[in-house]
């Protein structure tokens, strides 16, 4: 006969075997994984639509990823040993936590009293960082001149993106909860919808997509920033770009379109609809020089931003809905 | 001025030149000996005002040859300064860099792969050989033996 | 069949090495990485490092300038690799097989190196696109 002790005994196991489960199957690091490859394929697929062409097969980014976990890794003789291993890995578990912080707001959001939206804009840089500690520890030329374009890159386009971020605070009257601000709207006004469109620029370039792909692609003449990754590390480093490609229009869904509301479909359309349009930038920009990319994300987006801030606090002390 | 003049022009400075030919309206070849190279080509450039475009060197048996090819644009007329460098063993010329800056790469080429030394060259260094190449081995010379990949003389 | 083996057939990164070619060979190979031929329906992409490669496309005898640089890009490419000798300079040193700065043709200089090097001939002066599609595609059925 079962004491209420060891009842609860057995509840707490089951507890922590589903707390297990959610993070590392679903919604945690299988589901987000898979679901970050078929999005990859997705971007792959309309690019090459895009281009009167066929483009891959839907196993293609499976394929890469298995492919680079079966080679050799290779570690450069003049590289630092343990930081080029660890970047990687601090990258992917950044970018880890941040899926599971905006799918436990989605999924339980009693559950996840940490869930607010400075931990996920804090875990956001995580990838950005990983990758200026991965192409500093590498020890080659070409890919400390991916370093400095990558940590030019940041420290242009996080500004707008916080500032995207305090137009949406204002409205939501200081609420820093993910799962409180995606039950509102604010993309269906003004100051709301040019926040949006500042921030879908800024994803796109932490993203590491054209038209700033500087550091990755631009010495693509030699590299980039990945230049001597090989093997493991480097299919460790395109599953997080996969995961990224999940996580950051997710965060974008939750906090300006609404999130998951009214059901489910309709967030899995907003999801879609913020890829595509990521996927379209991407396809009829060219590259920008790093400059240029300073001068967009600073002088451009930070002065139409401090208009938003000022129409959104305006909106909100006057209880103005629409500006 | 047109072709006809540019002949006319050339003819007059008869003596410093050996031969002198024009089988096309638009083509003009001189030959000329190693000692005159200089003041021909800053005549061809400075007084007549053509335009530099290359210069080949050629090995056809005695002797080397270097040919300094001029254009001239508004008519389409075609220069050519054959120079004849008689002295096999230690073949000299004077370089024309100092007056054509632009002509210190082909003469340093030229000095790679026939062996022709320029005086008063500003910048003498190997252009095209491979780094290892050893000195002294001239490819283009007819009388240098190399096989396919390799160096014998 | 083993999971390696295929992963590798159906994503083959390339990368492109000019050893002294006299570029028709590497106007053929940006042809066909072009949308028009739309090589990405096999998996190939082109990478800017060799350390990313899984193929490299060799144009051009190696003359012996290069020689040293081709295998430095060698020993980076993480094995398993392939070796594609694209054009009949690197073949067999074509028009310039009795040239003085020629040290060998692409197999003679690799197989140096690592003599179980895997190396597939395109020949043709120019290859055509098809032609070296068709190459890529037969060595990866053949592994």
């Amino acid at each position: 006969m079962d004491t209420s002790i060891e009842r609860e005994d057995r509840l707490m196991m089951l507890e922590s075997l589903k707390n297990v489960f959610w993070i590392l199957v679903f919604p945690g690091l299988l589901f987000t994984v898979f679901l970050g490859l078929a999005a990859s394929w997705l971007v792959r697929k309309v690019s090459a639509l895009v281009q009167w062409r066929v483009g891959p097969p839907v196993y293609q980014p499976f394929a890469d990823v298995m492919k680079l976990m079966g080679k050799e890794i290779m570690i450069p003789e003049r590289s630092n040993r343990t930081v080029f291993i660890a970047a990687p890995l601090i990258g992917f578990s950044g970018v880890l936590l941040l899926a599971a912080v905006l799918w436990g707001a989605v999924v339980a959001p009693a559950k996840m009293p940490l869930g607010d939206v400075i931990v996920a804009l804090y875990l956001t840089v995580f990838p950005s960082l990983a990758l200026i500690l991965g192409s500093s520890a590498s020890g080659s030329p070409h890919s400390s001149i991916g370093t400095a374009r990558e940590m030019k890159l940041v420290i242009s386009y996080e500004l707008p993106l916080v500032l995207a971020l305090i137009v949406v605070l204002a409205k939501s009257g200081g609420n820093l909860s993910l799962a409180e601000l995606a039950s509102r709207t604010p993309v269906l006004s003004i100051s709301g919808c040019i926040a949006f469109i500042v921030a879908l620029f800024c994803v796109q370039a932490k993203l590491g997509f054209t038209p700033f792909d500087m550091a990755e692609a631009e010495t693509e003449l030699a590299g980039g920033v990945l230049l001597e990754y090989s093997g493991g590390l480097l299919a460790v480093w395109k599953l997080m770009q996969a995961m990224m490609l999940v996580t950051l229009p997710l965060f974008l869904v939750m906090v300006f379109l609404g999130g998951f509301h009214p059901s489910v479909w309709a967030g899995i359309g907003k999801y879609v609809l913020v890829l595509v349009l990521v996927i379209l930038i991407k396809n009829t920009n060219p590259r920008v020089r790093t400059d240029q990319a300073m001068r967009f994300f600073w002088i451009y987006c930070g002065v139409i931003m401090v208009v938003a801030v000022v129409l959104a606090s305006l909106g909100a002390y006057f209880y103005i809905e629409w500006l | 001025m047109n072709c006809e003049e540019l002949f006319d022009k050339i003819s007059g400075i008869e003596d410093r030149f050996t031969a002198l030919e024009r089988p096309l309206p638009n083509r003009i070849y001189m030959t000329c000996e190693a000692e005159n190279v200089y003041e021909l080509n800053r005549f061809l450039f400075e007084d007549l005002g053509l335009r530099f475009v290359i210069a080949s060197g050629c090995d056809p048996g005695g002797y080397f040859e270097v040919i300094y090819h001029y254009a001239y644009d508004p008519e389409g007329c075609l220069v050519n300064l054959r120079v004849l460098v008689r002295n096999r063993e230690n073949p000299v010329l004077d370089s024309i860099a100092p007056l054509l800056p632009a002509a210190s790469w082909i003469e340093r080429e030229i000095n790679d792969l026939l062996g022709i030394d320029f005086r008063n060259h500003p910048d003498m260094r190997r252009l095209i050989l491979a780094d290892d190449w050893p000195e002294g081995v001239y490819p283009l010379r007819k009388d240098t033996k190399v096989a396919g990949g390799g160096v014998e003389k | 069949m083993n999971w390696k083996i295929w992963s590798l057939k159906k994503s083959p990164w390339v990368f492109h090495v000019n050893t002294g070619a006299c570029n028709n060979c590497d106007i053929e190979v940006v042809d066909v990485l072009t949308p028009k031929f739309d090589v990405e329906r096999f998996g190939i992409k082109l990478v800017g490092s060799p350390r990313h490669a899984d193929a490299l496309l060799v144009t051009g005898g190696v003359t012996a300038q290069a020689a040293p640089r081709l295998l430095e890009a060698y020993r980076q490419a993480p094995k398993p690799c392939v070796v594609f000798a694209i054009g009949a300079c690197a073949c067999d040193k074509g028009i310039f097989t009795n040239g003085y700065h020629m040290v060998g043709p692409v197999d003679k200089v690799i197989r140096e190196e690592d003599p179980n090097a895997i190396i597939t001939y395109v020949p043709g002066c120019p290859p055509k696109p098809e032609a070296i599609i068709s190459g890529v595609v037969k060595a990866l059925e053949s592994l």
